[in-house]
């Protein structure tokens, strides 16, 4: 094996650029205001083969540089070339990956390697390594290289290698080598003893990052002391009294509060100290979640499948059914935000593929909560600055989506102070899928048979991604594993995809799920429950690379692949399509009927677990919840100082530069939103199309303007008042977002996600009880509303331990609950948009606004610059959501009758906001009068956010049928659209705001514009 | 008369295959998806089609350059088919990802008027978009009238959306771009919406996001000399209806006021098919 170095660099002169290293000269900019007058880039690759420089140097232009526009060198370093590099930079520092971590431009480099030396053969060890340089010009003093280096990459899965000034005056350029992965070695199954004392039993969990606890212990202790279960290992060769390491770390993994849920799965003790509530609740999600959904499936016919496979399905008509699925991604994307974010997007779209008999995945869904990006405050060790998390989730999310072909249709960006500690990651996919496939089965319905051959599809198997789903248990230390982290494949998931579905719809798929939490022991052990048995052989897993131990192999999360049954008679076809595809595709298992989880290496028995043991061994968890209402100081409006001139003006303009008000639209419109040529409503609409849009709605049968409507809410803030209100404003807020676009109310269905921090009372939290009264509460109104609404939650997941350190340094997140729904849209051609159309155009206010200021936008804005003394006071509630759904009913059957083009739901910032950002959308001005709309203060009914209301524009010559069609329901008149390009709101005869548009736009527009510009 | 037969490619992160292959449906072709490695192996034989299609995406990841990779696929496997399709006189279309491709392979702009046959020479290329970023937004386009195009006949201006971060057109020189020009294979370029119809091309820079990504030229699309290799980086396939265009709910969406595909909601984007399916129909 040769090694041979090609190095690349974009040609200089008239209108080329390099694009590479300005990227990074504008981000210094915007992110640190440290100017560099020039940053020039370097695209490195280590080659390694059987090939000589000599056979490579003279194809160096078929495929590392283009000839076009770049320069290349052969075993050489640019920077060290007066040619290429004449002026000596300031400071120079390559990035290279770590041995092991994916390399995706080094896999697609040795792809092409072998398209021009096809003699090449796919030989293990050879691959392409890749790696950047930068040049530095012009540094100001006292940036130190150390430190740009620190910014341009993350030390868990990157080198850095740095030439500083001296360096570089002495031409001693940084030069980094072949990431060669340390040699693995195969440590043979052993046998783990646990017949210790109960505190070795927890040593041995905690040391062993298996995330257990002592009861959960006990009883895998218990399992091997029964006779029987030692007489039947005994039979089958395997230790007989005790686990093997390859048991002992399934169960962890299938036991941890990832896969199985353990606290929305356990028995509460719920105390309220204020009713005197005194009461056990037997599963949050059995009673709260499950029960009211399976209640509704039984009224209505279009919940196919619910809760039980990879996404909640619906028949949206008679050819077609739709799917959902939102996964959040947490920890990686605090450890690595690019890696551990895209491997939350690609990780829930197999959600989607692996649903039913395979769904094709067609939009994407991303809500991030982040510290502010301004922070100027202490960062915990060990934690990104929120800005660079943001930058870097946001990238893995683009790359992720975009490279799959998936547009991102809907999302929200939220910024809380606590979120530092843990930044949230929720990542949403929606699918569609045929109801009935070519062969006539229903494609919603796994049909797996024992004797079935099981393949594992796609990426091979690596010691990336060992214990991810039980690292994610527990909570953020300093000494969270990097093997937790991992870099997704976009491409090679791609191909894997057109090959699933192709395979789908040729009848060879019995059965599929996705390789994701807990590895092959999850996606393998819970197929096998369909058969009751399944034998795997670790053996025949194609790896990595060698030496992996065979409980490494069964647990380890390595992304990209799919774990698929077919039928012994297909297994020729179903290969011979992944060869078409070049997927990987092994055959490692069989279903059985025994009733084990049998796992083998090569002839050895490994693991021998019964499957109801793996399944339902787990102990239900004992919990104490107690709930008594947080104080917060009262938020005091009338307190406040104002500006007698500008007042509520000035005011609005500050809060449209909000960060969670402030558009977002510089890093939406980096996400593709529009492959697949079905989306009719984007993110953001209006004449400029910068206008903030209030749902995804698509049209994805082409030709056919049937549309789907994907939305969501989020608000968090209330959750320092009241978890139970916080969870009622998301779901309402996401039925509000989806209404303005005209969605059939009747056909909604709803995914939870909650991001809690640790919620189970311990010296390290000591308010456990508050925390879980926060969730118990939380669920009851979503049960609440849900029923109300006829609101099914189809699909959801629950990330439990969102904190950061321990004692006074502890961050725990505000409890954050996701609502996203996809409902039915009759017809795309008839939706609305928030941006007011044109001049004489009638503005009315949908709903009421009452007394609602507690843990408003406006209330922590003016307690953050210390003008108001508190946050508290009346949180928006949701008394009457039957009197709501029917007011919703009634505005979208509005706008499906093509009645209503506008609509705007009222939300951060109430009637203010609102109508603000109606005015942006459609660059023109509008005269409001908020008299009337409710018995409560001017601030209130200016800022407030009370829920269920929207504002709506009608033309005039549909105001008198409009106003008819809404007769019943709270609805006042507010003013009109006018030419004059100003947003005028007044309380009678008093004038409240008065502001240019322009000057909105400017406020909204630039808080998180953060790309540095184009220049 | 049978409907043209439209080779619609995918595999290896092509991701524009469904819609694409719909939109030549929907004008009278008879579309299939087939997977690049058909067409390598054997099964299948480009000269059995009327039409080649070579939609966008990201095929390998844009990995050492968007469209390379893919582009060496067809270059070093598809290379005697291409020719033979070409030489026969048959239309090619490269949408974003595939006009790279196409760039890549030496197919667009091709050699000279004189010799016009593929040699597989790369001459130009698509580089970064000078704002480094990827972004989904909508251009205006303005088409040069006497293009040889047959794909952009009768066409004047539309609104498109791109969707990329390498669409930034170059040459290394002018005279480059003259030689195109006088050929009229500059089919495309992006052009400001405030200009009149018909009068928008220009060769200044045009500022962002007015011009994308910073194109030479403003150069948006190119067609080879024959005029039957097309090539551009926006996505007409994506407004194939009216409801796909910002403006629908503001009830200014513009397109035809009827057709036989979509009654008054076709879009812009869908006559750039119907072009190339009625040339071939023309040419039985």
């Amino acid at each position: 094996m040769a090694i041979t170095r090609v190095e690349v660099t974009p040609k200089q002169g008239d209108g080329m650029r390099d694009v590479r290293g300005d990227v990074v000269r504008r981000q210094l900019m915007a992110d640190h205001g440290i100017e560099v007058s020039d940053v020039r880039s370097i695209s490195g690759f280590l080659i390694k083969s059987s090939r000589l420089s000599s056979d490579i140097s003279p194809r160096v232009d078929d495929l590392f540089s283009d000839p076009i526009i770049e320069d290349a060198v052969t075993d050489e370093l640019l920077l060290s070339s007066p040619q290429y590099f004449p002026n000596t930079p300031d400071a120079a520092i390559t990035i290279g990956f770590k041995p092991g971590v994916t390399d995706n431009p080094g896999s697609a480099a040795y792809d092409g390697f072998r398209t021009l030396f096809p003699s090449e053969e796919p030989i293990s060890d050879a691959s392409i390594s890749t790696y950047q340089t930068y040049a530095f010009y012009g540094l100001p003093d006292g940036v130190s290289a150390e430190w740009l280096a620190s910014t341009l990459h993350n030390n868990l899965i990157q080198r850095a290698v740095i030439a500083d000034a001296t360096s570089c005056l002495e031409a001693n350029w940084p030069a980094i080598d072949y990431p060669e992965k340390p040699p693995q070695t195969f440590v043979p199954p052993q046998p783990v003893d646990l017949e210790i004392a109960d505190d070795d039993l927890l040593e041995l969990s905690e040391t062993g990052l298996l995330a257990l606890n002592l009861e959960e212990m006990q009883t895998i202790q218990g399992h091997y002391r029964d006779e029987a279960v030692r007489t039947s290992r005994a039979a089958v060769g395997i230790v007989e009294n005790a686990p093997t390491d390859v048991e002992l770390e399934c169960l962890a993994q299938t036991w941890s509060e990832h896969c199985k849920h353990k606290i929305f799965a356990s028995k509460i003790h719920h105390i309220d100290t204020e009713t005197g509530e005194d009461s056990y609740i037997d599963s949050i999600f059995k009673t709260h979640i499950m029960k009211p959904t399976h209640d509704m499936q039984k009224e209505v016919d279009w919940l196919l499948s619910v809760f039980h496979d990879n996404s909640g399905v619906i028949a949206w008509d008679d050819k077609w059914s739709v799917c959902m699925k939102a996964e959040t991604h947490n920890s990686p994307s605090a450890l690595d935000p690019y890696g551990g974010a895209m491997t939350g997007i690609v990780g829930v779209n197999r959600d989607i593929l692996g649903t039913g008999l395979g769904a094709r995945p067609i939009a994407n869904t991303d809500v991030f909560c982040f510290g502010p990006p301004d922070w100027e405050g202490d960062l915990p060790d060990n934690l990104f600055h929120p800005s660079r998390v943001l930058r870097g989730v946001h990238a893995g999310v683009r790359v992720g989506g975009n490279e799959s072909g998936i547009p991102t249709v809907n999302g929200a960006i939220v910024f809380d102070d606590r979120y530092i500690g843990k930044p949230l990651v929720y990542c949403g996919t929606v699918g569609i899928m045929p109801r009935h496939l070519p062969d006539g089965r229903e494609s919603h319905i796994k049909t797996p048979t024992a004797g079935d051959i099981v393949y594992m599809v796609g990426g091979r198997v690596g010691y990336d991604g060992i214990h991810g789903a039980t690292f994610s248990s527990l909570e953020l230390t300093e000494e969270s594993p990097s093997s937790a982290v991992q870099i997704g494949d976009p491409i090679t998931q791609k191909k894997m995809l057109d090959m699933v579905l192709e395979a789908r719809d040729a009848g060879l798929i019995t059965c599929i799920t996705d390789n994701g939490a807990g590895g092959l022991s999850s996606s393998i052990g819970e197929m096998a429950e369909y058969t009751n048995g399944c034998e795997i052989d670790l053996a025949k897993v194609p790896l990595k690379q060698p030496g992996l131990s065979a409980w490494e192999i069964l647990v380890s999360e390595s992304q990209e692949r799919m774990t698929i049954a077919v039928k012994a008679s297909d297994c020729d076809a179903f290969e011979s399509m992944a060869n078409l595809h070049e997927v990987e595709a092994t055959p490692v298992a069989t279903f059985t009927s025994s009733g084990m989880f049998h796992v083998k290496y090569n002839d050895d028995t490994v693991a021998y677990l019964p499957i109801e043991f793996l399944h339902d061994g787990v102990p239900q968890l004992q919990l104490e919840s107690e709930w008594s209402a947080p104080h917060h100081p009262l938020f005091v409006p009338d307190d406040v100082q104002m500006d007698s001139e500008t007042g509520h003006s000035s005011l609005l303009l500050r809060m449209l530069a909000r960060p969670n008000i402030a558009s977002k639209e510089s890093w939406v419109r980096q996400y593709d939103h529009e492959v697949i040529a079905q989306t009719a409503v984007k993110p953001f609409v209006g004449v400029e199309r910068d206008g903030p849009g209030d749902a995804g709605v698509i049209a994805p049968i082409h030709g056919d303007p049937h549309g789907l409507v994907i939305s969501c809410g989020i608000a968090p803030r209330y959750s320092d008042l009241d978890a139970g209100a916080m969870a009622a404003a998301s779901i309402d807020e996401a039925v509000r977002n989806a209404v303005c676009a005209g969605v059939d109310v009747d056909k909604i269905a709803g995914l939870d996600n909650f991001c809690w921090p640790d919620s189970i009372d311990s010296v390290k939290t000591p308010d456990g009880k508050f925390k879980l009264a926060q969730l118990v509460r939380a669920n009851r109104e979503l049960e609440r509303v849900c029923r109300a609404y006829r609101l099914p939650c189809v699909s959801g997941k629950d990330s439990m331990k969102n904190d950061y350190g321990s004692g006074e340094n502890k961050i725990s997140i505000p409890p954050t609950l996701l609502y996203s729904v996809f409902g039915d849209q009759p017809d795309v051609r008839f939706t609305a948009t928030s941006d007011f159309k044109k001049a004489g155009e009638r503005i009315y206010l949908v709903g009421e606004s009452k007394e609602e200021l507690g843990a408003s936008e406006l209330a922590f804005m003016l307690h953050e610059s210390d003008e108001a003394a508190g946050i508290g006071g009346q949180v928006p509630l949701l008394p009457n959501p039957e009197r709501n759904i029917s007011t919703y009913r009634a505005l979208s059957t509005a706008i499906q009758a093509g009645l209503i083009r506008t609509a705007h739901d009222c939300s951060e910032g109430g009637v203010a906001v609102a109508a603000a950002e109606m005015c942006i959308g459609g660059r023109i001005g509008a005269e409001l009068d908020i008299d009337g709309t409710g018995d409560s203060s001017i601030w209130s009914r200016l800022w407030g956010e009370s829920l269920g209301r929207f504002i709506i524009g009608v033309q005039p010559e549909h105001e008198a049928d409009f106003v008819e069609w809404m007769a019943g329901h709270p609805l006042t008149y507010l003013g009109k659209v006018t030419d004059a390009p100003q947003l005028t709101i007044s309380d009678g005869f008093d004038a409240l705001v008065v502001v240019d548009v322009p000057a909105m736009v400017d406020a909204w527009q630039n808080t998180l514009d953060m790309t540095g510009g184009v220049s | 008369m049978s409907a043209p037969r439209v080779a619609v490619l995918f595999g290896f992160g092509i991701n524009c295959d469904h819609e694409t292959a719909a939109v030549f449906d929907m004008v009278g072709g008879r579309s299939e998806r087939i997977h690049v490695n058909h067409f390598v192996e054997g099964n299948r034989v480009l000269e059995d089609f009327d039409i080649l299609a070579v939609p966008g995406g990201f095929s390998f990841g844009d990995h050492l350059g968007s469209g390379r990779l893919m582009g060496n696929r067809m270059r070093f496997a598809l290379r005697e088919q291409l020719h033979a399709f070409v030489a026969a006189g048959k239309p090619i279309i490269g949408i974003c990802n595939g006009f790279q491709v196409l760039v890549k392979t030496g197919l667009l702009p091709g050699p000279s008027a004189s010799n016009p046959l593929p040699d597989f020479v790369q001459r130009a290329s698509l580089t970064l978009n000078d704002s480094g970023r990827y972004e989904d937004r909508w251009v205006t386009l303005e088409f040069d009238p006497n293009s040889p195009c047959i794909w952009t006949k009768g066409i004047q201006r539309i609104d498109c959306p791109v969707r990329h971060g390498e669409g930034k057109f170059v040459m290394p020189s002018t005279t480059d771009f003259d030689a195109l020009a006088a050929n009229h294979q500059l089919a495309v370029r992006y052009v400001d919406p405030a200009t009149e119809v018909g009068h928008g091309i220009t060769d200044e820079p045009l500022q962002f996001p007015l011009s994308p990504n910073g194109s030479m030229r403003n150069i948006a699309g190119v067609c080879d000399s024959t005029g039957l290799v097309f090539g551009l980086m926006p996505h007409p396939e994506a407004v194939y209806a009216k409801w796909l265009h910002p403006d629908h709910t503001r009830g200014s969406a513009p397109g035809p006021s009827s057709s036989e595909a979509l009654g008054e909601w076709e879009g812009e984007g869908l006559q750039m098919f119907r072009n190339a399916v009625e040339f071939v129909l023309s040419k039985r």
